[in-house]
């Protein structure tokens, strides 16, 4: 009885806000072959958060199923020179269970020499 | 002997979008191993416990699947559907008429049936093959060439060399009927040491076939001949009116008569 009277329960809630990117990835979604989310999901997600701003390229590779790219870098640089590039340097941080998010940015140097009338 | 015989129905379909897991149980109540992957009504894969059991289960049925799954027709023999199977290495094949599917075969139950008509020394199907074969080209007023080829002398053989020996030169006579024919062609070992062979090639294909079958073949060191009686069915009046059993009377009987002739 004594016990009963000293009963009770209680909650504690924490509330933790920040906003919401969208979209949630960056330039880039390395997709591993055995990943929880496979490219074709990937895709209807990237579909659904920013229309047509992103292409799913299928790749053959030991560990990497996929990559999800933002187009507009794709406009910029040859899709087969950005695989190759991202397969070299994925390849040394994923296991084929993981998904990795990667930020790309691409900055054109010009210089030109021009004749002096 | 056709593929509806042997396909299980109904057919049973999952959405793309739905889980790895949701298709695992849903496998699992129905005590099925795969399962029709649609998106908005259209067949868009095939999923089977193979795919699931390789799959993380949080993924979505429309990356566990196997995309554009291979179909075939009802009305196809079903030695058709097991070849098309061997050929791209998979297990299931989806039946479909008119665009819808109305079944699956597998290959594990086509196998099963199939062997019962396999001749196990040779690896030939044997005579109930070709008599569908026949019977079918017939309903459909299909014409064909009928080719009874009967081993000369093979009872000497067994006589001189002993019945093993004899076992081996019907493998190497099945091996080369296997070389020089073609999809246009069905091969059966009818009994012992006789053969039938059904082609649909057009005529000079046809007359290099059996030119081809006519040669004698050296096997271990002997000849062997063979007497290939022949039913064309572009010169039989009224070839659709007969039944197969007739054609293969005629030529088997034309065969003797050749035997007879190469010995008198």
């Amino acid at each position: 009885m004594q016990d009963k009277l000293n009963y009770f329960r209680k909650a504690t809630l924490s509330l933790k806000i920040s906003e919401f990117e969208v979209p949630p990835m960056q330039d880039l979604l390395i997709i591993g072959k055995k990943a929880p989310i496979g490219p074709e999901a990937v895709k209807r997600m990237a579909q659904a958060l920013s229309p047509e701003q992103f292409t799913i390229v299928k790749l053959d590779h030991a560990k990497i199923e996929a990559v999800l790219i933002r187009n507009s870098i794709l406009q910029m640089l040859d899709e087969r020179l950005l695989m190759q590039i991202i397969m070299e340097e994925a390849d040394r941080l994923i296991s084929d269970n993981m998904v990795l998010r990667s930020e790309l940015k691409i900055s054109v140097s010009v210089q030109r020499e021009v004749e002096l009338s | 002997m056709k593929v509806a015989e042997f396909m299980s129905s109904p057919v049973y379909t999952v959405s793309s979008e739905r889980g790895v897991q949701f298709v695992s149980d849903m496998m699992n109540e129905l005590k099925i191993g795969s399962l029709v992957v649609t998106d908005h009504g259209s067949i868009v894969g095939i999923i089977t416990s193979r795919d699931i059991r390789s799959s993380h289960p949080n993924r979505i049925a429309a990356d566990a699947m196997t995309p554009n799954p291979i179909s075939i027709s009802p009305d196809r023999f079903a030695w058709d559907a097991l070849e098309v199977m061997e050929q791209h290495c998979i297990e299931r094949l989806l039946v479909t008429h008119e665009e819808q599917a109305i079944g699956i075969v597998t290959r594990v139950a086509l196998q099963g049936k199939l062997n019962q008509i396999v001749d196990p020394l040779t690896g030939l199907y044997r005579a109930p093959y070709i008599q569908h074969i026949g019977e079918h080209f017939l309903n459909r007023h299909q014409h064909f060439r009928l080719l009874f080829i009967d081993l000369n002398n093979f009872g000497e053989i067994n006589k001189f060399h002993g019945h093993p020996v004899g076992d081996d030169f019907l493998v190497e006579f099945s091996n080369r009927l296997r070389t020089i024919t073609n999809e246009q062609d069905y091969v059966c070992r009818y009994a012992g040491d006789e053969f039938i062979v059904i082609t649909c090639r057009n005529e000079n294909d046809a007359m290099q076939l059996e030119a081809a079958l006519s040669q004698p073949v050296v096997i271990q060191n002997v000849t062997l001949s063979a007497s290939v009686g022949i039913i064309n069915g572009y010169l039989v009046p009224d070839f659709f009116s007969l039944s197969f059993r007739e054609l293969i009377s005629r030529a088997s009987l034309l065969s003797t008569s050749l035997k007879q002739k190469s010995f008198a």
